[in-house]
């Protein structure tokens, strides 16, 4: 693939990451499924026993139980991954110009980027399906 | 009695060169070397490096040519910026001290000489002329005065080197094409009668190519002639980007009346 295709899609990828990335933070705080929207809500003053918050664990997993937010994380993922891992890739081979190391450093961050891929998705898709993992 | 270049006004003060010394055939580490110099009126750099050269330090090295600012063989950092050392004006820098190195991101020949083979073959790598089909054209390329406006501010360029050596990309990846090749690049794909865009395409969409410019400016800020390379290279990202959904077609101007003198000349 030509470099301006790639990064015409390391471009509109940072645009999507952007506007996801707001939802996301948007869910965690003011559109989260909790009456007062504090971070942590403690049982007592005194008593540090988590109850309830936007971050509560429970909270944030009914979230994910709708397919509509869960396809946004995937999307989200997805875009990270992509944007992530090929500035990586650019960035290295600034660093480690020729042909052979580039090869190298490509392979590698497709791979590592492909394994961190993987295991979002699951995490995802197991949030989606069992309510946790 | 302090020698005073002749040609020039009256002594106004004495500033000091650190000079940057360094002979690669020498196994010596790079070192800096200080001599006073004294200033006259309307002395640049470049005077101040000869007059070094003529009565205190026969040994260093430095290139120049024109003393004009038309070679661009004078190009050196001085001060932490890299200038022309004959358009740099000793007294305009308002310092007591001159701290003189010879231009980044190149091999050293010696001293403030840079060795610019880098320079020269990324350049001739883009192109640099006008590509046509024809081979012995018999007369003129039409183009309008609006038609070379679009390149104008790039033919500017007189190849001194300063842009790469400013340039953050170039001091990390040795395989950019660095931002004069990249402003050459554009100044021929935005002339009228260029019809070499797909000859220079694999190069410039390449993984060294157009894509790795950080757009820190600095090239643009440096350039003694004001050609704005950080310019050409975000044109041509616009072209290049372009070129993904719609094929970018040239349209080489046509040949005009065919001219007896020129084929004689041929």
């Amino acid at each position: 693939m030509r470099e301006s295709k790639i990064m015409l899609l390391q471009y509109l990828t940072g645009l999507f990451i952007l506007v996801l990335g707001t939802f996301h933070m948007l869910l965690l705080s003011v559109l989260a499924p909790t009456s007062n929207k504090v971070l942590y809500q403690y049982s007592s003053p005194t008593n540090h026993t988590l109850i309830g918050g936007t971050l509560y664990y429970s909270t944030v997993t009914a979230i994910y139980h709708t397919l509509l937010w869960g396809s946004i994380f995937e999307l989200l993922l997805t875009f990270l991954v992509f944007h992530i891992f090929n500035g990586f890739r650019i960035i290295l081979s600034e660093q480690f110009p020729g042909a052979k190391a580039e090869k190298i450093i490509t392979y590698s961050m497709l791979i590592i980027g492909l394994i961190i891929f993987i295991w979002g998705s699951r995490t995802i898709v197991l949030m989606l399906l069992q309510g946790g993992i | 009695m302090e020698l005073v270049l002749k040609g020039f006004g009256e002594v106004v003060k004495t500033v000091t060169f650190r000079v940057r010394r360094y002979d690669p055939e020498k196994k010596e580490m790079p070192k800096y070397m200080e001599y006073k110099v004294p200033v006259q009126k309307g002395m640049t750099v470049l005077d101040g490096i000869l007059y070094i050269k003529e009565h205190l330090d026969p040994s260093l090295a430095a290139r120049y040519s024109c003393r004009m600012g038309i070679c661009g063989s004078c190009a050196m950092i001085i001060n932490g910026k890299e200038r022309l050392a004959c358009q740099t004006q000793i007294l305009e820098l308002n310092k007591d001290l001159i701290k003189v190195d010879p231009l980044g991101n190149y091999d050293t020949v010696k001293d403030l000489v840079p060795d610019l083979s880098k320079l020269f073959k990324n350049h001739e790598s883009v192109k640099p002329y006008i590509v046509r089909e024809e081979t012995e054209p018999y007369g003129e390329y039409l183009q309008l005065p609006e038609e070379r406006e679009k390149y104008a501010l790039f033919t500017e360029c007189i190849m001194c080197g300063a842009c790469l050596s400013a340039c953050p990309t170039m001091a990390t990846d040795d395989l950019y094409l660095g931002p004069q090749a990249l402003a050459q690049a554009y100044r021929y794909i935005a002339d009228s009668r260029d019809a070499g865009f797909n000859e220079r395409l694999n190069l410039l969409d390449s993984k060294h190519g157009v894509w790795r410019c950080h757009f820190a400016g600095a090239c643009s800020e440096v350039c003694p002639k004001g050609v704005d390379p950080a310019l050409a290279i975000q044109l041509l990202r616009g072209v290049l980007s372009k070129n993904i959904f719609i094929k970018y077609k040239q349209n080489p101007a046509k040949l005009g009346p065919e001219r007896a003198s020129i084929k004689e000349v041929l």
